[in-house]
């Protein structure tokens, strides 16, 4: 079917352009959901009362309910909101480091001859290091700082993960802007500093705000170094919800909605950075 | 460039680059020196001074079973993966090529595997699993298919096949976007000149494609190999020792044996393998700046 409708596409005249693939809408639907069936599974025994769960998968007849996203964000006295928070902290701190230390040394790395090839290749070869290596020598150097089980180690930890991620994007970024700019800037007086921050930087915006979005999905899925940094207090919702599902006695419906509800945030952030994502995923720390 | 600012600019990417330098001092390049250095040390995770070891770590790896029974486990896996999320992803990504009604939304739910959490898709797996409760058992009774998904038997298949629900959007993203470069006159011309979709696949679009699916292959073994948080999740390496991928060897070395000296030195072994494949990422991360526009 699907010779049939592409050769007549490019062969004959122009309404059959107009013709729409339903055929192929069924099969790459059907595929997309299928997919995704753990997490809508996830998503449906969420909204069930645990006496339902405990019915079967295929019982469909429920009554839904919001009980266990109430349990999930605090009712039940889990640690989940800890969790949540101590995810977010960590992400946003590993998207700020990042920020604050990739664009100005990506910028004097392009434009002023800062550390050459170096600084490129040893971001590329960093993506190729499995994260395992580094989790003996981090719980080594944290315990020796006396930041185990803190956030400032999992910010730092995944700021290192991230951090190749960041200059291989922003490199990118600042070549695609026309020297003259900067040049221009530089001839009404402007030093190397005000032109990178009040000329080079704002037009870098897209860039920018993707590297932000990229490291902090990075950061907030990462679940090595949490369990290999974090015990209690510093625990990030990825190592509690797996705890969690490891000790006896599972709840699955609070488990469950904590789990739709710790997806949400990477997956919105990605539908809103979807353009980057192949030079994310390339350069990035994708670990698991 | 005035001579002032020349002066300026050689001073400016000292500051500028100031936080680099000093962060990879004490995060890059200590960790590194400290992963190499310790798998010369008898360290354990009890005593923090340790005699120096020598090769001793590295003699007792390469004659513990678990090292090469992980090493096995993990390039078999890793291969059988990646070949089989790269054809269907080329598949998907041919497919998906074209415009269809609902394009869009189906696209991004292609991606969402890929955004979620391993660790959070292990806990998935594992209620979707879950021979009480689980939608997969539930389905398969309901066939007349009684089959322990956890047994021995059952483990690897398993995992192979949710490593396949999880990356192949991986794979399909980072072809499908090599397709938007491909030529689409090229296309249209073979096939006006009636060749088949078959032969316009391998004799027209394959060759092009060469260093995308080259890249697919190469981005997807890499991270393969590196396997940890969903099967952790799921079986933590077991039964047994069956499905211990070697970084999850290393991490129970260290951390559940207190190992750390010989998980350091399996640790600079891998390094040691993977490190000739350098300069091939660096040119392809050099080569790829173009994104999915």
């Amino acid at each position: 079917m699907t010779t049939r409708s592409t050769r007549s596409m490019a062969t004959s005249s122009r309404p059959s352009h107009k013709r729409k693939l339903w055929g192929t809408s069924l099969v790459v639907g059907l595929i997309a959901i299928g997919i995704n069936v753990p997490w809508l599974n996830a998503l449906l025994v969420s909204f069930k009362t645990e006496g339902d769960i405990g019915r079967g998968a295929l019982s469909t007849n429920f009554a839904p309910t919001v009980e266990h996203y109430k349990n999930a964000l605090g009712a039940a006295g889990y640690d989940f909101p800890r969790f949540f928070l101590n995810s977010t902290l960590i992400a946003l701190g590993a998207v700020i480091l990042v920020l604050v230390i990739s664009v100005p040394s990506t910028y004097a790395a392009v434009r002023l001859g800062f550390g050459g090839r170096l600084i490129m290749n040893t971001s590329s070869g960093l993506r190729l290091l499995p994260a395992i290596f580094f989790a003996v020598p981090y719980f080594l150097l944290m315990s020796n700082l006396h930041l185990l089980d803190t956030v400032p180690a999992l910010i730092l930890a995944n700021t290192f993960l991230n951090l190749p991620l960041g200059i291989i994007l922003l490199s990118a970024g600042f070549r695609d802007i026309p020297v003259e700019v900067e040049e221009a800037a530089w001839v009404d007086g402007a030093s190397t500093y005000r032109t990178l921050f009040s000329v080079v930087v704002p037009m870098l915006a897209p860039t920018i705000v993707a590297v932000a979005v990229l490291a902090f999905i990075f950061s907030w899925n990462d679940y090595l170094f949490a369990l290999v940094l974090a015990s209690s207090n510093a625990t990030p919702i990825t190592l509690g919800a797996a705890n969690f599902v490891t000790s006896t006695g599972i709840r699955w419906g609070d488990i469950s909605a904590a789990t739709v509800l710790s997806t949400l945030p990477p997956v919105l952030f990605a539908i809103f950075a979807q353009r980057y994502l192949v030079s994310g995923l390339s350069s990035g720390a994708v670990k698991g | 460039m005035s001579v002032q600012s020349k002066a300026g600019a050689r001073s400016a990417k000292w500051v500028l680059g100031a936080p680099l330098i000093l962060f990879s001092a004490v995060f890059v390049a200590v960790p590194v020196f400290q992963g190499i250095q310790t798998s010369f040390y008898a360290l354990t995770l009890q005593q923090s001074s340790a005699p120096f070891a020598g090769l001793q770590n590295y003699r007792d790896l390469f004659s513990s079973p678990d090292f090469l029974n992980a090493a096995k486990f993990t390039i078999g896996f890793a291969l059988t993966v990646t070949t089989i999320e790269t054809i269907l992803g080329f598949a998907l990504a041919m497919l998906v090529n074209r415009t269809f009604p609902g394009k869009k939304i189906f696209f991004t739910l292609l991606l969402v595997p890929i955004m979620v959490a391993p660790a959070l898709l292990g806990v998935m797996f594992r209620l979707l699993l879950n021979g009480d409760i689980g939608l997969v058992p539930a389905l398969l009774d309901k066939v007349g298919l009684h089959i322990a998904l956890f047994a021995p038997d059952s483990i690897i298949p398993l995992l192979v096949v949710l490593d396949i629900m999880q990356w192949t959007p991986f794979t399909f993203l980072i072809i499908y976007a090599g397709l938007q470069s491909f030529p689409t006159d090229v296309l249209e011309a073979a096939q006006i000149d009636g060749a088949g979709r078959v032969r316009t696949i391998t004799s027209v679009i394959l060759p092009i494609m060469k260093p995308i699916l080259f890249a697919a292959v190469f981005l997807r073994l890499i991270d393969a190999i590196r396997t940890f948080d969903v099967i952790y999740v799921l079986t933590a390496g077991g039964p047994g020792t069956k499905t211990t991928t070697l970084s999850i060897f290393i991490y129970k070395t260290a951390f559940e044996s207190g190992e750390f000296g010989l998980a350091a030195a399996g640790s600079t072994v891998i390094m040691i393998v993977l490190l000739p494949l350098i300069p091939l990422l660096v040119k392809r991360i050099a080569r790829q700046q173009g994104d999915l526009a």
